[in-house]
């Protein structure tokens, strides 16, 4: 009885923790000599049913990306491209061979985003918008796969003030008129935690042993669903 | 003396590190997310003044502290004046982002033989 109590406890405790990786073990070509300095972020795949989930995601990805370390070929340069030769979406661009981006762009690397949910939830107190994307890095020398992430965040859009009245107001109100950007920049922002800094910041080469990689998130943002 | 000196001195540091955020790699990017946004929405004259403003902006602040401009601004500022039919100044803005960043090279390059 007393071993069934323990395994169950056990179980328990496992189920709720989350197995965390170095950035090193999980992503040992950001180390070596396929490092990437310059990214070309192609536009967003949007798997959601928000129509302007990619020009969010487009928009709000170059700085935290740059303030990793690493050179983003300038996104509203790109995205003009792109425009200009009828292509919109990433998955225009994914069987395409890399090394155009290299000859073309003087890519590195491609970073390609899915949007795998968008979704906004409404309810008379509370609002709130969950998101998830998935990124994934690619050599663009040997094709490799560099580094990979998913990331799902559950953002809160209602205005909370006590006032019951008040707040019934304030959710329909803020949630109509969310600045959906901020949410699209915190999802960035999580999942860059998991990626290796780049040539130009400071911790470059250093942060290997930073145990801030979610395994999971690894795997699953290549897996195919 | 010299320690109030010091003191003040540190204070304003202190100070001037909270209003400037000040990236970890040591950028200066101002209100270039919104400006950014509000004119990728709404694309106008406007919206695109307000851009090319806050892109100086960040350029003349950079400068003034000593930092490296974030990779990108200048050659954004540059298309936007190839754009508009200044090659002269697209150039020299050209220019300046491949001697910060010589990683932009091939792209700029590339770029300015499409716009010719």
């Amino acid at each position: 009885m007393k071993r069934i109590i323990t395994i169950i406890l056990a179980v328990s405790f496992l189920s709720g923790c989350v197995e965390m990786g170095t950035k090193q073990d999980a992503f040992p070509s950001m180390y070596g000599p396929q490092k990437p300095v310059s990214i070309l972020v192609v536009p967003a795949i949007n798997e959601s049913t928000a129509a302007d989930a990619g020009d969010l995601l487009n928009v709000t990805v170059s700085q935290p990306f740059t303030n990793m370390g690493y050179y983003v070929i300038p996104m509203p340069i790109v995205t003009d491209i792109f425009r200009n030769e009828g292509i919109v979406e990433g998955t225009q661009i994914k069987g395409m061979p890399t090394e155009l981006f290299k000859k073309n762009f003087g890519a590195d690397a491609v970073l390609f985003m899915t949007i795998e949910s968008w979704d906004k939830n409404y309810a008379v107190l509370a609002a709130n918008v969950t998101v998830g994307i998935e990124y994934v890095l690619l050599s663009t020398t040997s094709n490799e796969i560099l580094w990979s992430y998913e990331q799902v965040v559950v953002i809160d859009t209602s205005g909370g003030s006590g006032n019951l009245l008040a707040d019934i107001i304030s959710t329909a109100i803020t949630t109509g008129l969310t600045d959906y950007a901020s949410v699209a920049r915190q999802v960035h922002a999580r999942a860059v935690t998991a990626m290796p800094f780049g040539k130009y910041h400071p911790r470059s080469g250093a942060d290997g042993l930073d145990k801030s990689v979610v395994i999971a998130a690894k795997e699953s943002a290549i897996a195919e669903d | 003396m010299k320690i109030r000196i010091i003191a003040v001195a540190a204070a304003l540091v202190v100070l001037s590190g909270c209003a400037s955020q000040v990236t970890e790699a040591g950028y200066y990017w101002g209100n270039y997310a919104n400006t950014l946004y509000v004119y990728a929405k709404e694309p106008s004259d406007e919206t695109l003044a307000a851009h090319v403003e806050e892109l100086n902006k960040i350029i003349a602040e950079s400068t003034e502290r000593g930092l490296k401009v974030p990779p990108g601004i200048y050659a954004e500022l540059g298309y936007i004046e190839a754009k508009a039919g200044d090659d002269g100044a697209a150039m020299s803005h050209y220019e300046a982002e491949m001697n910060l960043y010589p990683e932009s090279r091939i792209f700029l390059e590339r770029l300015t033989a499409d716009q010719k």
